[in-house]
């Protein structure tokens, strides 16, 4: 019973226009980061890179990167070491209480990021911890550790148990295992997470909000100048926020394209891919 | 039987992209006929048959049922119905509710549908109280029942099963087969069967198609495939058979290759003779050849050294290496063991009655 | 092996327990103890008095939870009817424009929600991107959709849509090819297909999704503040103002406790109903 001709058809163009939606307003701020006018207005009469240049100058957009970078990166690495021993729990060990880390997991998921932000910011208030850029980075972790648990876990159920055994079999030890066997086996896994860590991190808002004290990431910076007088630097720094997170994005699908081709001009038999 | 075929399939194509599934298949079956497609993977078997039940889409040709064209109804509305090879039970209904699945999408109500349901139950040998069961919770053969009961609650013209029994241990599986053949008389309905194993195909079925790469090969009773196999491909799937390449000579005899001929203008030897340079293949089934003794004498003789010696239970299989490097196989009862030893020197016999040849274009 | 199993499965499980005790599950109960703290204090060694939950009753505050909570139920509705043909070409239909979607979609979820948010005000504004080029075009201007309540109802739903596209399409893809053939080889209709047999395999997968969005939408602040101007106030809104302007940290925990347990007895119920192995692709 194959989907008929039209459907298929009607599917694929609803398909596109799924995309083109999703992506519609990026377009309306890329033209409004070229507008050269102070207050926008389309059609835009005329175009320019002026804002762009300030952007560059400013001294207060450094901050927000320099910031926003050091958040993402702690929280990129600190995620994938968490995750994947998390994933390991989560999908490859039987252990006693794995059902209820699996559904302790889920929980910040599903928790409302402002109102988790907040919880936080009483909680460091009430220990005596000032909020800085280091108390954004806990926070963050909160949100995106299980995230990076869970992709790293699709990643652990697609594993054979039995390589482990067999390593086992022939003596290795636990750690020799882990390193030798589990770590490469669900290394595409790790680095997925890390990248969908350190993205998340670099365009999360509602969590930094609340957390990052006197400090200010960008998505923050953005977000204040939304809702209270606009900067016609808005557009182009939120333009600026997503390139560099597609730059990353693109990086990384060039580092793995490059490995792969590596790994396939070496003779044959020495690849080892598990697809999956 | 009446004159119009009860189903017809006429010059039937199925093609994929560049790649054609199927080249041409005409068939007719009789009503009430247990007809079984065999064929290796890939020879399109399953291709046929998800065409007759609708789930795919002829790209030339027409099938017939009762004289009237069903092949552009979908399959929701085709009064056949089909046995998966997964068995594609509802995993989220219980025994009943996927038996009185049919029922219920037709209207029925639930006490009609419940009292059907209880029947067919019976029928396939399942205990009433398996009604309320979930279907994980059914062995691999009770599912197999139970796909069975919700295709006959269909109550279809046609009953289609694709390989449903492959996933079964080999005990459980002769068993079924058995009960299969049996249910097909009890309901009198027309079953059409695929599989790949032609054991299967030869403990039920009234006819047999052998098919390949998206052709029949051949249809007929299966004795008829077992004895007088059309090509060499049909000879080497319906099980071990010894093949001699042979050629016809001037004197109207032939000329084995590797096989010594003594039956030509004997009589019976008519079917096997072939007009001078045409080839052919000889074939000859393992359990017809014998060990001859000295002074023997048969219509063909291959000498050889015996190699190996198998248990096949009831049977003893044997190999022998001709003269010309072929290997033979024979096949004895085990009351007729053979006492040679390995590695012995042996003259292989059997005679035209047991022989066939096989034409090849 | 079980032995082993279970000391490296609670070894591993440890880190990632730890951070979520120390930075999750104890800020809730500290926003637990804050509600039931006396107004305006910003210490928890009061004696409890419960007076925030008065307060919640007293001065109307159900009210933005109502939005909150309607916004959200009726965009979760919304999304699952957009999202279910799209989810079920990606599990059925599409193959290599599954990927392609795929990665447009999660693309899109690492542009900070508010600047996408933003790009809707200018796309949509008097003197945007459509009504701007449209009255350039025709002389004819046209109000804007902005600042009101289907917009941010708009916005969420875009803002949640990969949150409910991604499991609805894991749902669909549960539901195997077989059992739908079997359906209508049986008689079925393509309808009696979705309703007998597609919706219930795919349950879990609906669950998740719907769940998801709803929860998330619940707790929603962006869309509201960003699309819908000042013309409704939500929960999250509130609770931000209670903390920050209002200085009142019971009150602003309180109204956080009533939106957490509703959303939290959701969560659980859904979450104890699904096997997360099945649903993730365990392979044995």
């Amino acid at each position: 019973m194959p989907a008929s001709r039209s459907t298929k058809i009607a599917l694929y163009l609803y398909g596109v226009l799924a995309i083109v939606i999703l992506y519609l307003p990026l377009v309306s701020v890329g033209f409004a980061s070229v507008s050269r006018a102070r207050y926008l207005s389309f059609p835009i009469k005329r175009y320019s890179t002026e804002w762009y240049a300030r952007a560059l100058e400013s001294p207060t957009v450094a901050d927000l990167v320099t910031t926003s970078l050091k958040v993402a990166i702690i929280v990129t690495i600190v995620s994938m070491v968490i995750g994947f021993f998390g994933a390991l729990a989560f999908a490859r060990y039987h252990w006693r209480y794995r059902g209820t880390f699996q559904k302790l997991i889920l929980l910040p998921i599903f928790f409302p990021q402002t109102v988790l932000g907040l919880a936080l910011l009483m909680w460091f208030n009430s220990v005596g911890i000032i909020p800085t850029w280091k108390t954004a980075v806990v926070a963050h972790l909160v949100w995106i550790a299980p995230i990076a648990t869970l992709i790293i876990a699709i990643r652990a159920y697609s594993f054979d148990p039995a390589l482990e055994e067999a390593a086992r079999d022939m003596g290795a030890s636990t750690f020799l295992i882990l390193r030798e066997i589990t770590l490469p086996l669900l290394m595409p896994g790790i680095v997925a997470a890390g990248l969908f860590a350190f993205l998340l991190s670099w365009g999360n808002f509602p969590l930094s909000l609340f957390t990052t004290g006197a400090d200010s990431t960008l998505p923050e910076w953005l977000y204040a100048k939304m809702v209270s007088g606009y900067s016609p630097l808005v557009p182009t720094v939120g333009i600026m926020s997503v390139v560099g997170s597609f730059c990353i994005l693109i990086l990384a699908f060039a580092m793995t394209w490059l490995l792969r081709k590596a790994r396939n001009n070496r003779p044959k038999g020495a690849d080892n891919d598990t697809g999956g | 039987m009446s004159s119009e075929p009860f189903l017809r399939l006429d010059n039937i194509v199925k093609r994929f992209g560049d790649f054609t599934a199927l080249q041409g298949i005409s068939l007719d079956i009789n009503e009430g006929e247990f007809l079984t497609i065999v064929g290796p993977s890939g020879s399109g078997k399953s291709t046929l048959i998800r065409l007759l039940v609708g789930m795919e889409e002829v790209s030339e040709g027409s099938i017939w049922l009762r004289s009237e064209r069903i092949d552009e109804t979908p399959a929701n509305k085709r009064p056949t119905c089909m046995v998966f090879q997964s068995l594609a039970l509802f995993p989220h209904m219980t025994v009943g509710q996927n038996i009185e699945f049919p029922l219920k999408i037709r209207g029925e109500s639930e006490s009609s549908r419940r009292a059907r349901a209880l029947e067919l139950l019976e029928l396939l040998h399942l205990p009433a109280d398996y009604y309320h069961k979930r279907i994980r919770q059914c062995s691999g053969g009770e599912q197999q029942r139970v796909a069975l009961a919700r295709a006959l609650a269909f109550d279809p013209e046609i009953l289609f099963f694709d390989e449903p029994l492959s996933a079964l241990d080999y005990r459980l599986r002769k068993a079924l087969e058995k009960e299969l053949k049996d249910l097909h008389h009890r309901t009198g309905k027309t079953f059409v069967y695929i599989t790949h194993s032609l054991e299967e195909a030869m403990v039920m079925s009234d006819r047999i198609a052998i098919m390949r790469k998206g052709r029949f090969e051949q249809i007929a009773v299966a004795d008829e495939i077992y004895a007088r196999p059309i090509s060499r491909f049909v000879a080497e799937f319906m099980g071990e058979v010894n093949l001699f390449d042979v050629e016809g000579t001037a004197s109207g005899g032939l000329y084995g290759h590797g096989v010594e001929i003594h039956a030509n203008g004997e009589a019976g030897a008519a079917d096997i003779a072939l007009p001078q340079g045409e080839r052919g293949i000889l074939m000859v089934r393992p359990e017809f050849v014998r060990f001859l003794v000295s002074g023997e004498t048969a219509d063909f003789i291959v000498r050889g050294i015996l190699r190996e010696e198998y248990a096949l239970g009831s049977r003893i299989q044997y190999e022998v290496e001709a003269a010309s490097g072929s290997r033979l196989t024979i096949e004895k009862l085990r009351e007729d063991r053979f006492a040679g030893a390995i590695g012995s020197e042996v003259v292989l016999g059997w005679d035209v009655e047991n022989t066939h040849l096989i034409r090849e274009a | 092996m079980e032995r082993l199993d279970r000391r490296l499965g609670f070894f591993s499980a440890l880190p990632l327990a730890m951070l979520l005790a120390v930075a999750f599950l104890a800020p809730l109960l500290v926003i637990a103890v804050f509600s039931v703290m006396p107004q305006r204090v910003f210490s928890l060694f009061n004696a409890p008095d419960f007076s925030a939950y008065r307060v919640f009753f007293q001065q109307g505050y159900y009210g933005p939870l109502a939005w909150s909570l309607g916004m959200a139920l009726v965009s979760t509705i919304v999304l699952f009817l957009i999202s279910w043909p799209l989810a079920y070409g990606m599990a059925k239909v599409f193959g290599r424009f599954t990927l392609v979607l795929t990665v447009a979609v999660v693309m899109s979820l690492f542009v900070s929600e508010n600047i996408r948010l933003f790009g809707w005000v200018l796309t949509l504004m008097k003197g945007g991107l459509v009504e701007g080029h449209f009255r350039a075009l025709t002389g004819v201007g046209f109000e804007s959709p902005l600042y009101n309540v289907p917009i941010i109802v708009f916005g969420l739903v875009y803002v949640y849509f990969p949150f409910m596209l991604f499991p609805l399409a894991q749902g669909i893809a549960m539901v195997p090819d077989d059992a739908r053939q079997a359906a209508a080889d049986l008689g079925a209709s393509r309808w009696r297909v979705l309703w007998e047999i597609e919706l219930p395999l795919a349950a879990p997968g609906i669950v998740v999704g719907c769940l998801l969005s709803f929860v998330l939408a619940t707790g929603a602040l962006a869309e509201s503040k960003l699309l819908g101007g000042q013309s409704v106030i939500v929960i999250a809104d509130e609770i931000e103002t209670a903390f920050t302007y209002g200085q009142n940290w019971p009150l602003g925990s309180a109204l956080s406790m009533v939106l957490i347990l509703i959303i939290g007895a959701l969560a659980i119920v859904a979450v104890t109903r699904i096997d997360l192995d099945t649903i993730m692709g365990r392979r044995r």
